[in-house]
């Protein structure tokens, strides 16, 4: 009998220790292939930065041994900004590479496009480089899904903030881009102007299509209004600036984040953006008043060496941002990684050193609360480049 | 001719069996994109019977794809719908769209009617984004997920219906007035065909293998928004066309291929300028196989014969 | 009524835009019978090398006649190496070729130069004239004044000169054309080149207004396509009428008519006409 009971407690024993874990998929114990999906060519092949510069942060990782000497691997293919092909891609990266998780994937109907999937197959949707609120908003029925950058809808709220405090009472016109993503910005102003919403006296769309929006903009200008709301995209932010210029428009001009960039802007006569007033969470690698910044200074040098020969944007800084969050996040969840661990660390995010970030903004996330950079400032644009202004705001959805 | 009946017949029962147990010796990714060349083989039938057969040429096949790609993801989404069910309606709907679209189209040519279905496949997503109540607009509709293995058969089981069906329609007296106007005009309707009711037809057959593809293009992403039937979609189906070669079913498979591989391989063989490599091999094709692959075929069927 | 003269006039500039695209797509049309859907990109690209060329340091018209010289002589190289083979065969052939060269132009244009927004120089002044409420620049009277200066140009070339004659007779009778003397092949071969070199025109006049990425005109060969259809494919004065009534057309649509405006602007009209015109 004792016999018996020894030999069972053996085979449990043996079973138990020898039983080898159920491998997570992309991990192991020297490292970890993470996933994305970006446009590198196409009409959204400008923002390919974003995960080449993320790329780059990974490979300074790697060089510093890595995270508990697992290196980490970034594939990310080329989608030309179309939803089906990032359903493909995707659908490769998971079922065919075994990747850990999706990363840093640009796009909103691109990230729609592949969140079902994700969710049902249990594959982590981190950091979606995108600001529709949906991602961040809609956890109860995507809970493998969490956004990164500030909502479209926040940002309209803080504009309205500041309109109303530093404004009141102006009239304003807005041009948006006729899409989910220009209407979030609208309606967020909407809800941030509350009862006086009326203020907007007039709202003008234009087709993402359009050769330009001059047109729009001349009838704008016929609602004399005196602050003009930019919700557009790339050139057509652009195009706007000038032609109120042109059409001897002056009104406070209002840009979002994604048409704001410095290079965009100085596309402009410095007369026609001159005082145009946007918001800003990460540093810009154009403006002058981070030269020494450390944070700026590890970005040139991780630039020079792993991403050498490309212009240093803010696309690269952005992506260098979330890849630091998200090596971050690989370091919370431990030494035993999987899918389950690293959404735990995700939706546990309290990470007050993110170098590529303004200083003071925390990068924080719970559970139910999945926006992990929701805090802002303002700047204005002066003399060919922005300069902040007032304190850190809040630009929750 | 019943011989080359008991060939045809063979070589579909032989290209069937291959088909069938092709998923047994690939990965399951891979049984997805073949799934995909059932579709776009599905949409190129269409498209052959268009421009191969009745000799019009439609840069909006796109278009019509989405139309039955919505029909579906609207029927699934709002009225839950079994996909499966959605796929005849969805043909049905796009086949309905492609009459009406044809009747007027009877009045434009050649490039006229290239143009003007290039216009239909350019104003489509605007449309989809209008009409945001149904379309979901750009946010798009979210559908059910399936396995890959179960992709591939669907698509693959309708592909290789859409063949049979195609070639009847084709041996029937339809066809042989497809094939009369597109050779000339002037002569068939001299013998008593009417060119405004069968080029209709043949726009109307092609839609609805358009929409079938499209609601297949749906049930497989499991997703739809404007941007899923780009005007690149169109573009590359009539590339596509080509490269099977015009006026012949089974050389579509070719088409469809490449379709679905062209940019992968293109991606695969430079990651600096993939398009480059995708534009030159097709503008290669094009010099060096007019005919498309059929024609190809076909030039080596008769070099072996004396 | 302010508001009405404001957008006709912008809607005249716009025109201005597609009507000169228009114009490269009319000529391709008449010398070889085909729609050139690269005519849009190979403009872009020309407008590039443009680019590069002031980059260096070459001064704004020097620039931009040696961009016209070099987009003529890839216009006629085009024609003979890609175009040429496939002579007299469908026009679904020709009309795929030039969707083979749109996505490998685009393609390179974006390999060789990125896929970044820059800025390009105008020749025009762009500071806004004030005629009673309504604004314009001169720049914008310069795009409008080239087309018709081109118009002009190539209405006297086609009438006047024997090689216009030429073009004209072997594109309308190439048979005929070969009897009587005409070297038909070269006779396309420089109408391809004519074109390429009129696209980069309407390259270079319009990157001062949409900003030059690779994908500049794709967009405005849509309205160009639109233009040229409403003007008869045929003629170039017809196509710069149409290009300067569509751009008014879809301005004071779209102002008046929100619901026809923005989205539906490309396309609802542009098959209307294709309808009327046949």
């Amino acid at each position: 009998m004792k016999v018996a009971v020894a030999a069972v407690a053996l085979l449990v024993a043996a079973s138990v220790a020898g039983a080898r874990p159920l491998a997570t998929p992309g991990v192991s114990s020297s490292s970890i292939l993470i996933g994305g999906t970006v446009p590198l060519t196409g009409e959204a092949a400008a923002a390919a930065g974003v995960a080449r510069g993320a790329d780059a942060y990974f490979k300074y990782v790697n060089a510093k041994g890595g995270v508990f000497n697992r290196k980490i691997t970034y594939k990310y293919l080329d989608d030309g900004y179309e939803p089906q092909r990032t359903f493909l891609d995707v659908r490769q990266l998971v079922q065919q590479d075994g990747v850990f998780a999706i990363f840093n994937s640009l796009g909103t109907s691109n990230n729609s496009a592949i969140r079902g999937f994700l969710n049902q197959a249990g594959v982590p949707q981190l950091f979606v480089a995108s600001g529709a609120s949906t991602f961040g908003r809609d956890y109860k029925k995507y809970p493998w899904t969490i956004g990164f950058i500030p909502t479209y809808s926040g940002e309209g709220k803080v504009y309205a903030r500041y309109l109303l405090a530093k404004r009141p009472g102006a009239k304003i016109a807005v041009l948006y881009q006729d899409d989910d993503y220009g209407k979030e910005l609208v309606s967020g102003l909407q809800a941030g102007l509350g009862a006086k919403k009326s203020l907007i006296v007039k709202k003008v769309g234009y087709d993402p299509s359009a050769s330009d929006v001059r047109s729009e903009v001349a009838s704008l200008k016929a609602s004399k209004a005196k602050v003009f709301m930019i919700f557009a995209f790339g050139k057509f932010a652009v195009q706007a600036f000038i032609t109120a210029n042109q059409l001897g428009w002056h009104p406070q001009i209002v840009v979002n984040d994604v048409a704001a960039a410095t290079s965009l802007m100085q596309l402009s006569p410095p007369k026609a953006t001159e005082g145009a007033i946007s918001i800003v969470f990460g540093k810009d690698p154009d403006a002058p008043m981070w030269k020494r910044d450390k944070g700026m200074k590890l970005f040139r040098s991780i630039m020079a060496r792993y991403a050498s020969g490309q212009t240093p944007n803010g696309y690269y800084a952005a992506g260098m941002a979330s890849a630091y969050t998200l090596v971050d996040t690989l370091k919370k969840a431990g030494k035993n990684l999987t899918r389950k661990s690293v959404l735990t660390a995700a939706t546990h995010l309290n990470e007050k050193t993110n170098p590529f970030v303004l200083p003071g903004i925390k990068v924080h996330t719970t559970p139910s609360f999945r926006f992990p950079i929701s805090q802002v400032r303002l700047e204005r644009w002066h003399k060919g480049h922005w300069v902040i202004f007032g304190p850190l705001l809040s630009a929750k959805p | 001719m019943s011989r080359r009946l008991a060939l045809n017949t063979a070589g579909f029962v032989v290209a069937a069996l291959v088909v069938a147990v092709l998923p047994r010796f690939i990965s399951s990714y891979h049984a997805l994109e073949w799934a995909n060349v059932g579709i776009y083989f599905v949409a190129l039938l269409g498209l052959n019977v268009l421009t191969g057969y009745s000799g019009q040429v439609s840069l909006g096949h796109g278009a019509f794809m989405a139309i039955g790609g919505y029909t579906s993801a609207i029927l699934i989404a709002h009225h839950g719908v079994h996909d499966v069910w959605t796929i005849p309606l969805a043909g049905l709907v796009a086949g309905g769209a492609g009459l009406a679209f044809g009747l007027p189209a009877l009045r434009l040519t050649g490039l006229y009617l290239a143009l003007a279905t290039f216009a239909v496949a350019v104003a489509f997503p605007a449309l989809a984004r209008k009409f945001e109540r149904f379309t979901g607009g750009n946010a798009g509709l979210v559908l059910t997920l399936h396995t890959n293995d179960w992709l591939y058969y669907l698509s693959w089981s309708i592909a290789g219906a859409g063949l049979l069906l195609g070639w009847l329609v084709l041996a029937t007296p339809i066809g042989r007035s497809f094939r009369a106007l597109r050779d000339s005009e002037v002569a068939a309707i001299s013998s008593g065909i009417s060119p405004a009711l069968y080029k209709t037809l043949a726009f109307g057959i092609s839609s609805f293998y358009a929409g079938i593809a499209g609601s297949l293009v749906a049930i497989s992403t499991a997703y739809v928004n404007p941007q899923t039937f780009p005007i690149t979609l169109s573009l590359f189906l009539v590339v596509g066309l080509a490269v099977g070669g015009l006026g012949s079913l089974p050389g579509s498979v070719v088409g469809a291929i490449l379709i679905q591989f062209l940019p992968t391989y293109a991606a695969h063989v430079s990651k600096q300028a993939p398009q480059v490599i995708e534009g030159a091999i097709l503008v290669g094709v094009m010099l060096l196989l007019p005919g498309g692959a059929a024609g190809l075929f076909r030039l080596v069927q008769s070099s072996r014969q004396p | 009524m302010a508001q009405f003269w404001q957008q006709v006039v912008s809607g005249l500039a716009s025109g201005g835009i597609y009507a000169s695209l228009a114009l490269a797509l009319v000529i391709v049309y008449r010398s070889s019978g085909v729609i050139n859907f690269a005519q849009g990109e190979m403009a872009t690209f020309a407008t590039f090398l443009a680019w590069t060329f002031l980059h260096h340091g070459i001064s704004f018209w020097p620039a931009f006649a040696l961009t016209l010289a070099v987009a003529f002589a890839g216009g006629v190289a085009l024609e003979r190496v890609v175009i040429r083979p496939v002579e007299g065969r469908p026009v679904l052939t020709v009309v795929i070729l030039t969707i083979g060269l749109l996505i490998l132009i685009n393609g390179a244009t974006q390999w060789i130069w990125g896929g970044a927004v820059r800025k390009f120089p105008s020749p025009f002044s762009t500071r806004p004239i004030h005629v009673g409420s309504a604004a314009f620049s001169i720049q914008d009277i310069g795009i409008v004044g080239v087309c018709l200066v081109a118009v002009a140009l190539l209405t006297l070339f086609f009438r006047f000169t024997k090689l216009g004659l030429g073009l004209r007779a072997a594109a309308v009778n190439p048979e005929e054309s070969r009897l009587v003397g005409v070297r038909v092949g070269w006779m396309l071969a420089l109408g391809w080149g004519l074109s390429a070199a009129l696209g980069a025109v309407s390259g270079m006049m319009v990157a001062p207004v949409v900003f030059l990425d690779p994908n500049m005109m794709q967009g405005i060969l849509l309205y160009a396509f639109a233009a040229a259809v409403l003007g008869g494919l045929e003629s170039p004065v017809g196509a710069v009428v149409g290009g300067l009534a569509l751009g008014v057309l879809l301005n004071l649509l779209g102002t008046y008519f929100s619901t026809f405006g923005g989205e539906m602007r490309p396309t609802g009209l542009f098959g209307r006409t294709a309808v009327r015109r046949v």
